[in-house]
């Protein structure tokens, strides 16, 4: 007995220790615990405000009565950004706390081999908030994600899109790609070129840039050859600024088109403004939509400032239509039967429902009686496609003396015809 | 192809600065030195600094020296940033190499080295932050040299080139023509037989960091006046410099030179045949197949 005790005292030691405290519902006290997981680096300073967003939706659901009559512990393990320890975070989540849903990871690069070696083995429903590599698609496509994963941030296509888009629009009739040369930048320049030539814009050169070159120079001479109207840079803004300077002072056009990862300071002011004329930047962006709005003010009201960190507004989602989708399935379901279900949540046909508390109520009224829910939330209304991807409106920004503005607004439904039109 | 060549010179002139005064380094003090090219990050944000010291003192200094974006207060600065350079390398071996030299083996010495090495750059890092800096924010331009084939150069690329001849022949009269360089050569050859015959062994040591730090100071600027400055450039700049001595032959200041130009312009041909994303590969393949050749590089001698 004093044995059993002692152990149970360690037990309950450990778990404080660790900080896996279970998020309290504080409204009704439940009889049972259901456990969900979340791998997220929240020892990174990015981190840490996701995994709070997560934390917040829970606290939400347990104060209306939490999932299928029972309490969501969300126990939550730190990646360091580092696929490694991901993979073992998750794997004892799996193995251990039996999570029959894990959220995570940020990183393409972490979310990869948790999903190929923990999750989809384990038969158990991942669901990102931030990961973009069109990997997941091909995966998804080729079978083998077994229908367990979801995301909720727009793949690198919709960038790419707009990226081509702007080419067409501004006119111009060759571009030559530099990109950054990681998963991300492959991704992306492989992807902007194929819609390029969709577009009959003529790509003259796809040159690949290493991380802490010396110079690029050659490169830069590589891509100048075909003597390009303009330029499109996938590139982060260290070899970005040293590229593009290089570019310039070759006599490069200042026709440039600009992922997000460029909308940086030091970029701007390293190359100078007066150059930066007519380089245009795409970006993703959350909807102008009342539930988006509502998120924010939401946000604000919890934290006492503005969402404005990466990723924040699709924690948000990626957790609550996981927790739907485990009330829809009903208690003790396992992963699959959930991933089965969030369709069922996420129904463009469905009763909309507002993504806070009395929201996630309303659903479980509805589920019960057997209808389907149309979740509208801080993305706006979440629609998932058959692998598991979702889409995203976009913004075309561009440089100003003091930053950066946004010149358009590009609607979701325009971006999904013209990415549609792409493949 | 005359392009690539060009720009092959061009940035391996850079790279043959360095690679002189690391081929010093390592020939007289026995050693590979992988804080060296820290010292370039060194020379190149003290003469940053200095450089905005005296365009705040003096506005006209601030003037660009048409055509180059170099101006009047760099060149003063440069002087400064190569004596604090200089005296950088003296104190680092005063403090770490002299003590690992004493104790430990020659393993030891290269461990040491990339211990400075990390610590350089992270300091460096913290008082400037890890941005990007710029001498001058104008980009300068390209001047066409020829429409058919096309060839473009830039002016401050030419004026770094000349510098870099200039300094090696300086450099070259020095060692071969003057007491004081049989002096440097006899302390490379044997320390100890150098040491019997009268020279002081310990100010020569003094004197070889001196210059191996004033050069690399140079060599840092010059990097910065063509590319740009960044707490990392030292982590970047290592390998090409250590392929550009090595490919030389240890101890050669023509080696050196010429190694520069050959991993600059091979860098740049590769292009042409290899994808992009592969050249940083190209340096080491010419180590290789340099060192299969001629196992002591290029100029290197047999050293007992």
């Amino acid at each position: 007995m004093t044995m059993k005790r002692s152990v149970h005292t360690a037990g309950l030691g450990l778990v404080l220790g660790l900080g896996l405290v279970p998020v309290a519902g504080e409204a009704m006290a439940q009889s049972c615990t259901q456990k969900i997981g979340a791998v997220l680096p929240i020892s990174v300073d990015w981190g840490r405000p996701i995994a709070e967003t997560a934390k917040f939706v829970v606290e939400q659901v347990n104060s209306v009565g939490g999932v299928a009559g029972c309490n969501i512990e969300l126990v939550l393990r730190d990646d360091q950004t580092d696929p490694k320890v991901g993979v073992d975070a998750a794997k004892a989540l799996v193995d251990i706390d039996q999570v029959p849903v894990l959220l995570g990871s940020v990183s393409s690069g972490v979310s990869m081999p948790i999903l190929t070696s923990v999750t989809v083995p384990g038969k158990v429903m991942q669901m990102s908030c931030c990961s973009s590599s069109t990997a997941f698609t091909k995966l998804a496509e080729q079978g083998k994600t077994d229908g367990l994963w979801f995301r909720t941030f727009a793949t690198s296509r919709v960038q790419a899109a707009v990226g081509a888009m702007v080419a067409r629009d501004k006119g111009y009739k060759s571009v030559a790609i530099l990109y950054k040369n990681d998963d991300w930048g492959q991704d992306i320049g492989k992807i902007v070129a194929a819609n390029l030539e969709k577009l009959g814009i003529k790509v003259t050169a796809q040159v690949a840039l290493n991380d802490a070159q010396p110079s690029y120079r050659a490169e830069v001479a590589e891509a100048l050859a075909g003597q390009p109207e303009a330029v499109y840079l996938a590139l982060y803004p260290t070899e970005g600024t040293a590229a593009v300077r290089e570019w310039l002072s070759l006599g490069g056009t200042q026709n440039m088109i600009m992922a997000n990862s460029l909308k940086s300071d030091d970029f701007r002011k390293n190359v100078g403004i007066e150059y930066l004329g007519n380089a245009v930047g795409t970006d993703t962006s959350s909807p102008r939509t009342p539930s988006a709005e509502a998120f924010v003010k939401r946000y604000v009201e919890k934290f006492g400032g503005q969402p404005n960190g990466p990723g924040l507004a699709n924690s948000y989602d990626a957790t609550m239509i996981a927790l739907l989708a485990m009330q829809a399935a009903g208690k003790d379901a396992k992963g699959p039967q959930i991933a089965a279900m969030v369709a069922k949540v996420t129904d463009p046909k469905g009763t909309p429902v507002t993504a806070d508390a009395a929201g996630f109520a309303e659903a479980t009224k509805i589920l019960a009686g057997g209808g389907t829910v149309l979740y509208q939330g801080a993305t706006g209304n979440v629609k998932f496609d058959a692998n598991g991807d979702v889409s995203a409106p976009a913004v075309v920004w561009s440089f100003t003396n003091e930053g950066t503005k946004e010149d358009t607004y590009i609607p979701l439904e325009e971006v999904d015809a013209f990415v549609a039109s792409m493949k | 192809m005359i392009q690539s060549l060009a720009d092959g010179i061009l940035v391996g002139a850079v790279l043959s600065l360095g690679a002189i005064g690391l081929t010093m380094v390592m020939h007289m003090l026995r050693f590979a030195n992988f804080a060296h090219a820290e010292l370039l990050t060194i020379g190149a944000y003290a003469a940053l600094v200095f450089d905005r010291v005296f365009q705040g003192v003096n506005a006209t200094l601030g003037a660009k020296l048409a055509p180059l974006t170099l101006t009047g207060s760099l060149v003063v600065a440069m002087a400064i940033a190569m004596a604090i350079t200089g005296a950088s390398a003296v104190l680092i071996d005063r403090f770490v190499f002299r003590r690992v030299r004493e104790k430990g083996g020659e393993l030891s010495m290269v461990f040491a080295s990339f211990g400075v090495a990390l610590i350089v750059r992270n300091v460096i890092g913290l008082i400037f932050g890890l941005h990007t800096e710029l001498y001058s924010k104008g980009i300068a331009f390209a001047v066409v040299v020829s429409r058919d084939p096309l060839l473009l150069i830039k002016p401050d690329q030419v004026f770094v080139l000349a510098a870099t001849l200039v300094i090696m022949l300086v450099l070259h009269l020095v060692l071969s023509r003057t007491t004081l360089g049989y002096a440097l050569r006899a302390v490379a050859e044997n320390p100890s037989l150098a040491q019997v015959n009268g020279i002081p062994l310990k100010r020569m040591i003094v004197l070889i960091w001196v210059i191996g730090g004033g050069l690399a100071a140079t060599a840092g600027i010059f990097y910065g006046l063509t590319n740009h400055l960044s707490p990392v450039m030292g982590r970047d700049l290592v390998l090409p410099i250590f392929a550009a001595a090595i490919v030389g032959g240890i101890g050669s200041i023509y080696g050196a030179a010429l190694g520069g130009m050959i991993v600059g312009i091979a860098s740049s041909l590769a292009l042409l045949i290899l994808p992009s994303g592969y050249s940083p590969s190209v340096p080491f393949l010419i180590i290789l197949a340099v060192l299969l050749v001629r196992p002591n590089g290029l100029f290197g001698e047999v050293r007992a």
